[in-house]
Protein backbone atom coordinates (compact mmCIF):
# COMPACT_ATOMS: atom_id res chain seq x y z
CA UNK A 1 0.00 0.00 0.00
CA UNK A 2 1.35 3.39 -0.90
CA UNK A 3 -1.04 5.43 1.20
CA UNK A 4 -2.17 7.80 -1.51
CA UNK A 5 -0.40 11.02 -2.35
CA UNK A 6 1.68 11.21 0.84
CA UNK A 7 2.92 7.68 0.34
CA UNK A 8 3.93 8.52 -3.22
CA UNK A 9 5.79 11.62 -2.03
CA UNK A 10 7.67 9.51 0.50
CA UNK A 11 8.49 6.82 -2.07
CA UNK A 12 9.67 9.30 -4.71
CA UNK A 13 11.20 12.24 -2.83
CA UNK A 14 12.88 13.71 -5.91
CA UNK A 15 9.76 13.69 -8.09
CA UNK A 16 7.06 16.33 -7.97
CA UNK A 17 3.79 14.82 -6.78
CA UNK A 18 0.39 16.41 -7.02
CA UNK A 19 -3.29 15.91 -7.61
CA UNK A 20 -5.15 16.64 -10.84
CA UNK A 21 -8.62 18.13 -10.98
CA UNK A 22 -10.06 14.67 -11.56
CA UNK A 23 -8.72 13.37 -8.25
CA UNK A 24 -6.00 11.21 -9.82
CA UNK A 25 -2.58 11.72 -8.19
CA UNK A 26 0.37 12.32 -10.46
CA UNK A 27 4.13 12.08 -10.35
CA UNK A 28 6.19 14.38 -12.55
CA UNK A 29 9.36 12.54 -13.49
CA UNK A 30 12.55 13.42 -15.31
CA UNK A 31 12.93 11.48 -18.56
CA UNK A 32 15.93 9.59 -17.18
CA UNK A 33 13.99 8.41 -14.10
CA UNK A 34 11.01 6.96 -15.95
CA UNK A 35 12.08 3.32 -16.27
CA UNK A 36 13.32 3.05 -12.71
CA UNK A 37 10.21 4.69 -11.25
CA UNK A 38 7.85 2.63 -13.41
CA UNK A 39 9.65 -0.54 -12.35
CA UNK A 40 9.33 0.32 -8.67
CA UNK A 41 5.67 1.25 -9.05
CA UNK A 42 4.99 -2.04 -10.79
CA UNK A 43 7.02 -4.37 -8.61
CA UNK A 44 6.93 -2.78 -5.17
CA UNK A 45 3.93 -0.48 -4.98
CA UNK A 46 1.27 -2.57 -6.72
CA UNK A 47 0.66 -0.44 -9.82
CA UNK A 48 0.94 -3.46 -12.10
CA UNK A 49 -1.91 -2.69 -14.47
CA UNK A 50 -1.02 -0.43 -17.37
CA UNK A 51 -4.15 1.42 -18.46
CA UNK A 52 -3.18 4.02 -20.98
CA UNK A 53 -0.53 6.24 -22.49
CA UNK A 54 -1.10 9.43 -24.38
CA UNK A 55 0.69 12.67 -25.11
CA UNK A 56 -0.09 16.36 -25.24
CA UNK A 57 1.88 18.55 -27.62
CA UNK A 58 2.91 22.15 -27.00
CA UNK A 59 5.19 23.20 -29.89
CA UNK A 60 6.20 26.43 -28.14
CA UNK A 61 7.94 24.67 -25.28
CA UNK A 62 11.46 23.27 -25.23
CA UNK A 63 10.42 19.72 -24.40
CA UNK A 64 7.28 19.90 -26.44
CA UNK A 65 5.62 16.57 -25.61
CA UNK A 66 4.17 15.70 -22.25
CA UNK A 67 3.66 11.96 -21.96
CA UNK A 68 0.92 10.80 -19.61
CA UNK A 69 1.08 7.23 -18.38
CA UNK A 70 -1.92 5.91 -16.52
CA UNK A 71 -1.45 3.01 -14.12
CA UNK A 72 -3.97 1.27 -11.91
CA UNK A 73 -3.51 -0.50 -8.61
CA UNK A 74 -5.89 -3.43 -8.20
CA UNK A 75 -5.27 -3.49 -4.43
CA UNK A 76 -5.96 0.20 -3.86
CA UNK A 77 -8.51 0.54 -6.64
CA UNK A 78 -6.81 3.75 -7.67
CA UNK A 79 -5.23 5.27 -10.73
CA UNK A 80 -1.86 6.99 -10.89
CA UNK A 81 -0.60 9.28 -13.60
CA UNK A 82 3.06 9.63 -14.56
CA UNK A 83 4.05 12.80 -16.40
CA UNK A 84 7.22 13.01 -18.42
CA UNK A 85 8.31 15.83 -20.70
CA UNK A 86 10.39 14.97 -23.72
CA UNK A 87 11.49 16.31 -27.04
CA UNK A 88 11.46 13.17 -29.27
CA UNK A 89 13.02 10.29 -27.32
CA UNK A 90 12.15 8.49 -24.12
CA UNK A 91 12.82 5.01 -22.73
CA UNK A 92 10.19 2.40 -23.55
CA UNK A 93 8.25 0.84 -20.69
CA UNK A 94 7.11 -2.10 -22.85
CA UNK A 95 9.76 -4.39 -21.29
CA UNK A 96 8.05 -3.69 -17.95
CA UNK A 97 4.42 -3.50 -19.03
CA UNK A 98 3.41 -5.66 -22.00
CA UNK A 99 0.23 -3.63 -22.37
CA UNK A 100 2.27 -0.51 -23.21
CA UNK A 101 3.31 -1.97 -26.58
CA UNK A 102 0.45 -0.65 -28.72
CA UNK A 103 0.08 2.55 -26.71
CA UNK A 104 3.72 3.49 -27.39
CA UNK A 105 3.31 2.62 -31.06
CA UNK A 106 0.26 4.88 -31.20
CA UNK A 107 2.10 7.82 -29.63
CA UNK A 108 5.06 7.20 -31.96
CA UNK A 109 2.76 7.10 -34.96
CA UNK A 110 0.65 10.15 -34.18
CA UNK A 111 3.16 12.34 -32.31
CA UNK A 112 6.56 11.13 -33.47
CA UNK A 113 7.94 10.40 -30.00
CA UNK A 114 10.54 7.62 -30.19
CA UNK A 115 10.55 4.95 -27.48
CA UNK A 116 14.00 3.45 -27.06
CA UNK A 117 14.00 -0.27 -26.40
CA UNK A 118 10.56 -0.88 -27.87
CA UNK A 119 10.50 -4.28 -29.62
CA UNK A 120 8.66 -3.11 -32.73
CA UNK A 121 8.32 0.64 -33.07
CA UNK A 122 6.30 0.95 -36.28
CA UNK A 123 3.26 2.93 -37.28
CA UNK A 124 0.04 1.44 -35.98
CA UNK A 125 -2.82 3.66 -37.15
CA UNK A 126 -1.43 5.19 -40.34
CA UNK A 127 0.11 3.50 -43.39
CA UNK A 128 3.84 2.79 -43.13
CA UNK A 129 4.66 5.31 -45.88
CA UNK A 130 2.79 8.18 -44.22
CA UNK A 131 4.79 11.37 -43.74
CA UNK A 132 4.48 13.43 -40.59
CA UNK A 133 2.68 12.97 -37.31
CA UNK A 134 -0.89 14.30 -37.44
CA UNK A 135 -1.62 14.78 -33.73
CA UNK A 136 1.14 17.37 -33.39
CA UNK A 137 -0.43 20.77 -32.84
CA UNK A 138 1.37 22.23 -35.86
CA UNK A 139 0.03 19.56 -38.24
CA UNK A 140 -2.84 21.10 -40.20
CA UNK A 141 -6.32 19.65 -40.22
CA UNK A 142 -7.67 18.58 -43.59
CA UNK A 143 -4.41 18.99 -45.48
CA UNK A 144 -4.05 15.41 -46.64
CA UNK A 145 -5.29 14.20 -50.02
CA UNK A 146 -8.30 11.87 -49.85
CA UNK A 147 -8.40 8.89 -52.18
CA UNK A 148 -11.40 8.42 -54.47
CA UNK A 149 -12.55 12.00 -53.95
CA UNK A 150 -14.56 13.37 -56.86
CA UNK A 151 -12.73 16.51 -57.89
CA UNK A 152 -14.68 17.38 -60.99
CA UNK A 153 -18.18 18.73 -60.57
CA UNK A 154 -20.35 15.77 -61.49
CA UNK A 155 -23.76 17.24 -60.73
CA UNK A 156 -23.13 20.78 -61.88
CA UNK A 157 -24.12 22.23 -58.55
CA UNK A 158 -20.77 22.98 -56.96
CA UNK A 159 -18.99 26.31 -56.88
CA UNK A 160 -16.61 25.15 -59.62
CA UNK A 161 -19.44 24.54 -62.09
CA UNK A 162 -19.25 26.81 -65.12
CA UNK A 163 -22.23 29.17 -65.10
CA UNK A 164 -24.66 27.73 -67.63
CA UNK A 165 -27.31 29.84 -69.37
CA UNK A 166 -30.08 28.73 -66.99
CA UNK A 167 -27.90 29.38 -63.92
CA UNK A 168 -26.37 32.72 -64.86
CA UNK A 169 -29.68 34.51 -64.97
CA UNK B 1 -9.93 -16.38 -45.85
CA UNK B 2 -6.58 -16.39 -47.57
CA UNK B 3 -5.83 -13.21 -49.43
CA UNK B 4 -2.20 -14.08 -49.89
CA UNK B 5 -0.12 -16.85 -48.52
CA UNK B 6 3.41 -18.12 -48.79
CA UNK B 7 5.30 -21.07 -47.43
CA UNK B 8 8.30 -20.35 -45.24
CA UNK B 9 10.00 -23.42 -43.86
CA UNK B 10 7.32 -25.63 -42.43
CA UNK B 11 4.95 -22.89 -41.29
CA UNK B 12 2.43 -21.11 -43.42
CA UNK B 13 1.98 -17.34 -43.27
CA UNK B 14 -1.54 -16.28 -43.99
CA UNK B 15 -3.62 -13.13 -43.81
CA UNK B 16 -7.02 -13.20 -42.18
CA UNK B 17 -8.97 -10.10 -42.96
CA UNK B 18 -9.15 -7.13 -43.14
CA UNK B 19 -12.28 -7.85 -45.16
CA UNK B 20 -13.68 -10.92 -43.51
CA UNK B 21 -17.15 -11.11 -41.96
CA UNK B 22 -16.00 -12.81 -38.78
CA UNK B 23 -13.36 -10.22 -37.95
CA UNK B 24 -16.09 -7.80 -36.84
CA UNK B 25 -15.00 -4.84 -38.86
CA UNK B 26 -11.75 -4.23 -40.63
CA UNK B 27 -9.31 -6.18 -38.51
CA UNK B 28 -6.41 -7.96 -40.13
CA UNK B 29 -4.62 -10.84 -38.46
CA UNK B 30 -1.24 -11.99 -39.69
CA UNK B 31 -1.18 -15.67 -38.85
CA UNK B 32 1.68 -18.10 -38.80
CA UNK B 33 0.26 -21.60 -39.02
CA UNK B 34 1.72 -25.01 -38.46
CA UNK B 35 -0.94 -27.13 -40.08
CA UNK B 36 -4.13 -26.05 -38.30
CA UNK B 37 -2.32 -24.71 -35.25
CA UNK B 38 -1.72 -21.01 -34.76
CA UNK B 39 1.98 -20.47 -34.05
CA UNK B 40 1.65 -16.71 -33.85
CA UNK B 41 -1.11 -14.22 -34.44
CA UNK B 42 -0.34 -10.56 -35.00
CA UNK B 43 -3.24 -8.14 -35.23
CA UNK B 44 -2.81 -5.27 -37.69
CA UNK B 45 -5.13 -2.35 -37.02
CA UNK B 46 -5.65 1.15 -38.32
CA UNK B 47 -7.91 0.42 -41.29
CA UNK B 48 -10.68 2.47 -39.71
CA UNK B 49 -8.50 5.30 -38.44
CA UNK B 50 -10.33 8.55 -39.08
CA UNK B 51 -8.35 10.96 -36.94
CA UNK B 52 -11.19 11.52 -34.47
CA UNK B 53 -8.83 12.74 -31.76
CA UNK B 54 -7.46 15.39 -34.12
CA UNK B 55 -10.96 16.40 -35.15
CA UNK B 56 -11.85 17.04 -31.49
CA UNK B 57 -9.27 19.83 -31.43
CA UNK B 58 -11.14 21.91 -34.01
CA UNK B 59 -14.63 21.28 -32.62
CA UNK B 60 -16.35 22.88 -29.67
CA UNK B 61 -17.00 20.69 -26.67
CA UNK B 62 -20.63 20.22 -27.68
CA UNK B 63 -19.73 19.24 -31.25
CA UNK B 64 -17.39 16.69 -29.70
CA UNK B 65 -20.36 14.76 -28.29
CA UNK B 66 -21.32 13.68 -31.80
CA UNK B 67 -17.79 12.38 -32.40
CA UNK B 68 -17.97 10.16 -29.32
CA UNK B 69 -21.04 8.38 -30.76
CA UNK B 70 -18.97 7.25 -33.68
CA UNK B 71 -16.13 5.67 -31.73
CA UNK B 72 -17.83 2.68 -30.16
CA UNK B 73 -20.92 2.60 -32.35
CA UNK B 74 -22.57 -0.09 -30.26
CA UNK B 75 -22.27 1.95 -27.09
CA UNK B 76 -22.97 5.55 -28.18
CA UNK B 77 -24.71 6.60 -24.97
CA UNK B 78 -21.93 5.14 -22.84
CA UNK B 79 -19.39 7.12 -24.83
CA UNK B 80 -21.48 10.28 -24.46
CA UNK B 81 -21.58 9.62 -20.73
CA UNK B 82 -17.82 9.18 -20.31
CA UNK B 83 -17.15 12.34 -22.33
CA UNK B 84 -19.75 14.35 -20.42
CA UNK B 85 -18.41 13.18 -17.05
CA UNK B 86 -14.88 14.31 -17.91
CA UNK B 87 -16.06 17.77 -18.96
CA UNK B 88 -18.32 18.07 -15.93
CA UNK B 89 -15.35 17.18 -13.76
CA UNK B 90 -13.50 20.18 -15.21
CA UNK B 91 -16.49 22.43 -14.47
CA UNK B 92 -17.12 20.76 -11.09
CA UNK B 93 -20.81 21.25 -11.65
CA UNK B 94 -23.77 19.55 -10.03
CA UNK B 95 -26.05 17.43 -12.21
CA UNK B 96 -29.73 17.16 -11.27
CA UNK B 97 -30.81 13.85 -9.82
CA UNK B 98 -33.23 13.03 -12.65
CA UNK B 99 -30.41 13.33 -15.17
CA UNK B 100 -28.05 11.17 -13.07
CA UNK B 101 -30.60 8.36 -12.76
CA UNK B 102 -31.61 8.79 -16.41
CA UNK B 103 -27.97 8.36 -17.40
CA UNK B 104 -27.78 5.05 -15.57
CA UNK B 105 -30.94 3.95 -17.36
CA UNK B 106 -29.52 4.92 -20.74
CA UNK B 107 -26.07 3.46 -20.08
CA UNK B 108 -27.61 0.13 -19.10
CA UNK B 109 -30.00 0.13 -22.07
CA UNK B 110 -26.99 0.66 -24.30
CA UNK B 111 -25.18 -2.18 -22.58
CA UNK B 112 -28.19 -4.39 -23.35
CA UNK B 113 -28.05 -3.21 -26.96
CA UNK B 114 -24.34 -3.98 -27.23
CA UNK B 115 -24.60 -7.41 -25.59
CA UNK B 116 -27.57 -8.30 -27.82
CA UNK B 117 -25.47 -7.59 -30.89
CA UNK B 118 -22.68 -9.59 -29.34
CA UNK B 119 -24.83 -12.65 -28.61
CA UNK B 120 -26.30 -12.52 -32.10
CA UNK B 121 -23.06 -12.13 -34.01
CA UNK B 122 -21.25 -14.69 -31.87
CA UNK B 123 -23.96 -17.21 -32.65
CA UNK B 124 -23.68 -16.33 -36.31
CA UNK B 125 -19.89 -16.73 -36.28
CA UNK B 126 -20.17 -20.16 -34.72
CA UNK B 127 -22.90 -21.36 -37.04
CA UNK B 128 -25.95 -20.76 -34.84
CA UNK B 129 -27.62 -18.30 -37.17
CA UNK B 130 -31.09 -18.42 -35.58
CA UNK B 131 -29.94 -16.69 -32.38
CA UNK B 132 -28.77 -13.78 -34.52
CA UNK B 133 -32.30 -13.26 -35.82
CA UNK B 134 -33.82 -13.39 -32.33
CA UNK B 135 -31.23 -11.10 -30.75
CA UNK B 136 -31.56 -8.55 -33.54
CA UNK B 137 -35.34 -8.59 -33.21
CA UNK B 138 -34.98 -7.30 -29.63
CA UNK B 139 -32.22 -4.95 -30.66
CA UNK B 140 -34.48 -3.42 -33.29
CA UNK B 141 -37.10 -2.77 -30.62
CA UNK B 142 -34.44 -1.10 -28.51
CA UNK B 143 -33.17 1.01 -31.41
CA UNK B 144 -36.76 2.09 -32.04
CA UNK B 145 -36.87 3.26 -28.43
CA UNK B 146 -33.64 5.22 -28.94
CA UNK B 147 -35.09 6.76 -32.07
CA UNK B 148 -38.25 7.76 -30.24
CA UNK B 149 -36.13 9.29 -27.47
CA UNK B 150 -33.51 11.16 -29.47
CA UNK B 151 -34.47 11.06 -33.14
CA UNK B 152 -31.56 8.80 -34.03
CA UNK B 153 -31.29 5.04 -33.80
CA UNK B 154 -27.59 4.77 -33.14
CA UNK B 155 -25.85 8.15 -33.07
CA UNK B 156 -28.01 9.49 -30.27
CA UNK B 157 -25.79 12.21 -28.70
CA UNK B 158 -28.39 12.31 -25.94
CA UNK B 159 -26.15 12.55 -22.86
CA UNK B 160 -24.45 15.94 -23.00
CA UNK B 161 -22.23 17.94 -20.67
CA UNK B 162 -24.58 19.33 -18.04
CA UNK B 163 -27.24 16.64 -18.17
CA UNK B 164 -29.44 15.15 -20.86
CA UNK B 165 -30.52 16.64 -24.18
CA UNK B 166 -34.14 16.73 -23.05
CA UNK B 167 -36.56 15.14 -20.64
CA UNK B 168 -38.05 11.67 -21.18
CA UNK B 169 -41.65 11.42 -22.29
CA UNK B 170 -43.86 9.46 -19.87
CA UNK B 171 -45.04 7.26 -22.75
CA UNK B 172 -41.44 6.51 -23.64
CA UNK B 173 -40.69 5.45 -20.07
CA UNK B 174 -43.73 3.17 -20.15
CA UNK B 175 -42.53 1.65 -23.42
CA UNK B 176 -39.08 1.03 -21.92
CA UNK B 177 -40.72 -0.60 -18.91
CA UNK B 178 -42.70 -2.88 -21.20
CA UNK B 179 -39.58 -3.75 -23.19
CA UNK B 180 -37.79 -4.68 -19.96
CA UNK B 181 -40.74 -6.87 -18.93
CA UNK B 182 -40.52 -8.84 -22.15
CA UNK B 183 -36.74 -9.06 -22.47
CA UNK B 184 -35.94 -11.63 -19.71
CA UNK B 185 -38.03 -14.31 -21.42
CA UNK B 186 -36.24 -13.52 -24.69
CA UNK B 187 -32.87 -13.92 -22.96
CA UNK B 188 -34.14 -17.32 -21.83
CA UNK B 189 -34.73 -18.10 -25.50
CA UNK B 190 -31.13 -17.24 -26.44
CA UNK B 191 -29.89 -19.35 -23.58
CA UNK B 192 -32.09 -22.23 -24.70
CA UNK B 193 -30.38 -22.04 -28.07
CA UNK B 194 -26.81 -21.73 -26.84
CA UNK B 195 -26.03 -22.38 -23.19
CA UNK B 196 -26.40 -26.16 -23.22
CA UNK B 197 -26.04 -26.60 -26.95
CA UNK B 198 -23.34 -29.29 -27.36
CA UNK B 199 -22.13 -27.83 -30.67
CA UNK B 200 -21.79 -24.35 -29.17
CA UNK B 201 -20.02 -25.73 -26.10
CA UNK B 202 -17.69 -27.75 -28.30
CA UNK B 203 -16.62 -24.52 -29.98
CA UNK B 204 -16.23 -22.44 -26.80
CA UNK B 205 -15.49 -24.46 -23.65
CA UNK B 206 -11.78 -24.44 -22.90
CA UNK B 207 -11.09 -22.37 -26.02
CA UNK B 208 -9.07 -19.16 -25.90
CA UNK B 209 -8.18 -19.25 -22.22
CA UNK B 210 -6.87 -15.99 -20.78
CA UNK B 211 -5.36 -16.38 -17.33
CA UNK B 212 -6.26 -13.84 -14.65
CA UNK B 213 -2.72 -12.52 -14.14
CA UNK B 214 -2.23 -12.12 -17.90
CA UNK B 215 -5.56 -10.32 -18.17
CA UNK B 216 -4.61 -7.86 -15.45
CA UNK B 217 -1.16 -7.24 -16.89
CA UNK B 218 -2.43 -6.73 -20.43
CA UNK B 219 -4.80 -4.00 -19.24
CA UNK B 220 -7.77 -6.08 -20.35
CA UNK B 221 -11.05 -4.92 -18.85
CA UNK B 222 -14.77 -5.54 -18.92
CA UNK B 223 -16.46 -8.93 -19.36
CA UNK B 224 -13.20 -10.51 -20.61
CA UNK B 225 -11.37 -9.62 -17.40
CA UNK B 226 -14.27 -10.78 -15.27
CA UNK B 227 -14.58 -14.05 -17.21
CA UNK B 228 -10.99 -14.73 -16.17
CA UNK B 229 -12.10 -14.62 -12.55
CA UNK B 230 -11.12 -11.06 -11.63
CA UNK B 231 -13.95 -9.29 -9.83
CA UNK B 232 -13.26 -5.88 -11.30
CA UNK B 233 -16.17 -3.76 -12.44
CA UNK B 234 -15.78 0.02 -12.29
CA UNK B 235 -19.44 0.31 -11.36
CA UNK B 236 -18.48 -1.50 -8.14
CA UNK B 237 -14.84 -0.61 -7.54
CA UNK B 238 -14.86 3.06 -8.58
CA UNK B 239 -18.56 3.94 -8.76
CA UNK B 240 -19.81 6.89 -10.80
CA UNK B 241 -23.35 8.19 -11.42
CA UNK B 242 -24.42 6.78 -8.05
CA UNK B 243 -24.01 3.13 -9.05
CA UNK B 244 -23.23 2.34 -5.40
CA UNK B 245 -26.94 2.82 -4.63
CA UNK B 246 -28.10 0.11 -7.03
CA UNK B 247 -28.12 -3.43 -5.72
CA UNK B 248 -26.71 -5.57 -8.53
CA UNK B 249 -24.08 -8.25 -8.94
CA UNK B 250 -20.79 -7.88 -10.75
CA UNK B 251 -20.66 -11.09 -12.75
CA UNK B 252 -17.44 -13.06 -12.47
CA UNK B 253 -16.46 -16.17 -14.40
CA UNK B 254 -13.83 -18.76 -13.57
CA UNK B 255 -12.06 -20.30 -16.52
CA UNK B 256 -11.38 -17.32 -18.77
CA UNK B 257 -12.42 -19.25 -21.87
CA UNK B 258 -14.83 -18.25 -24.63
CA UNK B 259 -17.69 -20.04 -22.91
CA UNK B 260 -17.21 -18.08 -19.68
CA UNK B 261 -17.12 -14.84 -21.63
CA UNK B 262 -20.46 -15.87 -23.09
CA UNK B 263 -21.86 -16.74 -19.65
CA UNK B 264 -20.63 -13.45 -18.17
CA UNK B 265 -22.24 -11.38 -20.92
CA UNK B 266 -25.54 -13.22 -20.72
CA UNK B 267 -25.60 -12.77 -16.94
CA UNK B 268 -24.71 -9.10 -17.41
CA UNK B 269 -27.62 -8.77 -19.76
CA UNK B 270 -29.90 -9.89 -16.94
CA UNK B 271 -28.18 -7.61 -14.43
CA UNK B 272 -28.60 -4.67 -16.79
CA UNK B 273 -32.32 -5.39 -17.07
CA UNK B 274 -32.45 -5.33 -13.27
CA UNK B 275 -30.49 -2.06 -13.17
CA UNK B 276 -32.79 -0.45 -15.74
CA UNK B 277 -35.83 -1.47 -13.71
CA UNK B 278 -34.28 0.02 -10.59
CA UNK B 279 -33.37 3.22 -12.42
CA UNK B 280 -36.94 3.51 -13.67
CA UNK B 281 -38.24 3.18 -10.12
CA UNK B 282 -35.67 5.67 -8.76
CA UNK B 283 -36.28 8.29 -11.45
CA UNK B 284 -37.29 11.44 -9.53
CA UNK B 285 -39.15 14.38 -11.03
CA UNK B 286 -37.21 17.55 -11.76
CA UNK B 287 -34.97 19.14 -14.35
CA UNK B 288 -32.60 17.10 -16.53
CA UNK B 289 -30.08 19.86 -17.17
CA UNK B 290 -27.85 21.73 -14.79
CA UNK B 291 -28.88 25.27 -13.90
CA UNK B 292 -25.34 26.49 -14.62
CA UNK B 293 -25.79 28.80 -17.61
CA UNK B 294 -22.10 28.50 -18.50
CA UNK B 295 -22.68 24.87 -19.50
CA UNK B 296 -26.26 24.58 -20.69
CA UNK B 297 -27.95 27.42 -22.57
CA UNK B 298 -31.07 28.90 -20.94
CA UNK B 299 -34.49 27.68 -22.08
CA UNK B 300 -35.93 29.42 -25.10
CA UNK B 301 -38.76 31.19 -23.24
CA UNK B 302 -36.25 32.99 -20.99
CA UNK B 303 -34.57 34.70 -23.94
CA UNK B 304 -37.41 37.14 -24.47
CA UNK B 305 -37.48 38.19 -20.82
CA UNK B 306 -33.89 38.22 -19.60
CA UNK B 307 -30.95 40.09 -21.07
CA UNK B 308 -28.59 37.86 -19.11
CA UNK B 309 -30.15 34.73 -20.58
CA UNK B 310 -29.72 36.17 -24.05
CA UNK B 311 -26.03 36.85 -23.38
CA UNK B 312 -25.49 33.30 -22.12
CA UNK B 313 -27.30 31.92 -25.15
CA UNK B 314 -25.17 34.03 -27.47
CA UNK B 315 -21.89 33.13 -25.77
CA UNK B 316 -22.57 29.40 -25.78
CA UNK B 317 -23.63 29.30 -29.41
CA UNK B 318 -20.79 31.49 -30.68
CA UNK B 319 -17.86 30.37 -28.53
CA UNK B 320 -19.07 27.12 -27.06
CA UNK B 321 -18.78 26.13 -23.43
CA UNK B 322 -15.44 26.94 -21.84
CA UNK B 323 -14.29 24.56 -19.09
CA UNK B 324 -11.64 25.91 -16.71
CA UNK B 325 -8.08 25.00 -17.64
CA UNK B 326 -7.08 21.55 -16.46
CA UNK B 327 -7.27 17.89 -17.27
CA UNK B 328 -9.78 15.20 -16.43
CA UNK B 329 -10.20 11.49 -16.97
CA UNK B 330 -13.37 9.94 -15.61
CA UNK B 331 -13.66 6.30 -16.66
CA UNK B 332 -16.89 4.36 -16.90
CA UNK B 333 -17.60 0.66 -17.34
CA UNK B 334 -18.61 0.32 -20.96
CA UNK B 335 -19.92 -3.00 -22.35
CA UNK B 336 -16.32 -3.67 -23.31
CA UNK B 337 -14.52 -2.40 -20.23
CA UNK B 338 -12.80 0.69 -18.91
CA UNK B 339 -13.70 3.58 -21.16
CA UNK B 340 -12.62 7.12 -20.41
CA UNK B 341 -11.91 10.38 -22.12
CA UNK B 342 -8.77 12.24 -21.15
CA UNK B 343 -9.73 15.85 -21.80
CA UNK B 344 -7.25 18.74 -21.56
CA UNK B 345 -8.67 22.26 -21.52
CA UNK B 346 -6.84 25.58 -21.70
CA UNK B 347 -9.94 27.55 -20.77
CA UNK B 348 -10.97 28.25 -24.36
CA UNK B 349 -13.96 26.94 -26.28
CA UNK B 350 -12.07 24.12 -27.93
CA UNK B 351 -10.19 21.29 -26.23
CA UNK B 352 -6.39 21.14 -26.40
CA UNK B 353 -6.52 17.39 -26.45
CA UNK B 354 -9.16 14.69 -26.20
CA UNK B 355 -7.91 11.14 -25.95
CA UNK B 356 -10.10 8.12 -25.61
CA UNK B 357 -8.91 5.23 -23.51
CA UNK B 358 -10.62 2.62 -25.64
CA UNK B 359 -11.29 -0.73 -23.95
CA UNK B 360 -11.29 -2.61 -27.29
CA UNK B 361 -7.78 -1.30 -28.02
CA UNK B 362 -6.34 -2.92 -24.90
CA UNK B 363 -8.51 -6.03 -25.17
CA UNK B 364 -7.54 -6.65 -28.78
CA UNK B 365 -3.86 -6.43 -27.92
CA UNK B 366 -4.28 -9.55 -25.80
CA UNK B 367 -5.50 -11.59 -28.77
CA UNK B 368 -1.99 -12.74 -29.77
CA UNK B 369 -1.63 -14.20 -26.29
CA UNK B 370 -5.01 -15.92 -26.39
CA UNK B 371 -4.82 -17.27 -29.92
CA UNK B 372 -1.34 -18.75 -29.64
CA UNK B 373 -1.35 -22.55 -29.77
CA UNK B 374 -5.02 -22.81 -30.68
CA UNK B 375 -6.63 -23.89 -33.92
CA UNK B 376 -7.51 -21.54 -36.76
CA UNK B 377 -11.18 -22.42 -36.44
CA UNK B 378 -11.07 -21.44 -32.77
CA UNK B 379 -9.72 -18.05 -33.72
CA UNK B 380 -13.20 -17.16 -34.97
CA UNK B 381 -14.63 -17.93 -31.54
CA UNK B 382 -11.81 -15.98 -29.89
CA UNK B 383 -12.21 -12.81 -31.97
CA UNK B 384 -15.90 -12.96 -31.35
CA UNK B 385 -15.55 -13.46 -27.61
CA UNK B 386 -13.16 -10.50 -27.36
CA UNK B 387 -15.82 -8.35 -29.02
CA UNK B 388 -13.59 -5.66 -30.53
CA UNK B 389 -15.27 -2.62 -32.02
CA UNK B 390 -12.88 -1.35 -34.65
CA UNK B 391 -14.41 2.13 -34.55
CA UNK B 392 -12.95 2.67 -31.10
CA UNK B 393 -9.78 0.62 -31.65
CA UNK B 394 -8.73 2.77 -34.61
CA UNK B 395 -10.57 6.01 -33.75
Amino acid sequence: MTGGLDGLKAAFPTAEAGMSADGIPYLRLATADLSEAAGRLRNELGYGRFIDLTAVDDPDRVDRFELLYLLYSMAERAWLRLRVRTDETVASVTPLFRAANWCEREVYDLFGVRFEGHPELTRIMLPDDWEGHPLRRDAPVGGEPVDFTVTRDVYGTGPSAPPGPERSG
Amino acid sequence: MAIQSERRGSTLHINMGPQHPSTHGVLRLELELDGETVVSCKPVIGYLHTGIEKTFEVKTYLHGVTLTDRMDYLNPLGNNLAYALSIEKLFECEIPERAVVGRVLLAELTRINSHLVWVGTTGLDLGASSVFLYAFREREALLDLFEWMSGARMMTSFIRPGGLAEDFEPEWLAAVDHFLDVLPSRVDDYEALLTNNPLFKERTVGIGVLKAEDAIEMGVSGPILRASGVAHDLRKTNPYCGYERYPFDAIVGQNGDCYDRYRVRIAELRESIKLCKQALSFLPPGPVKTADRKIVPPPREELGRSMEALIHHFKIYTEGIRPPAGEAYVPVESPRGELGFYVVSDGSGRPVRVHERAPSFANLQAISLVAQGGLVADLIAIISSIDPIMGEVDR
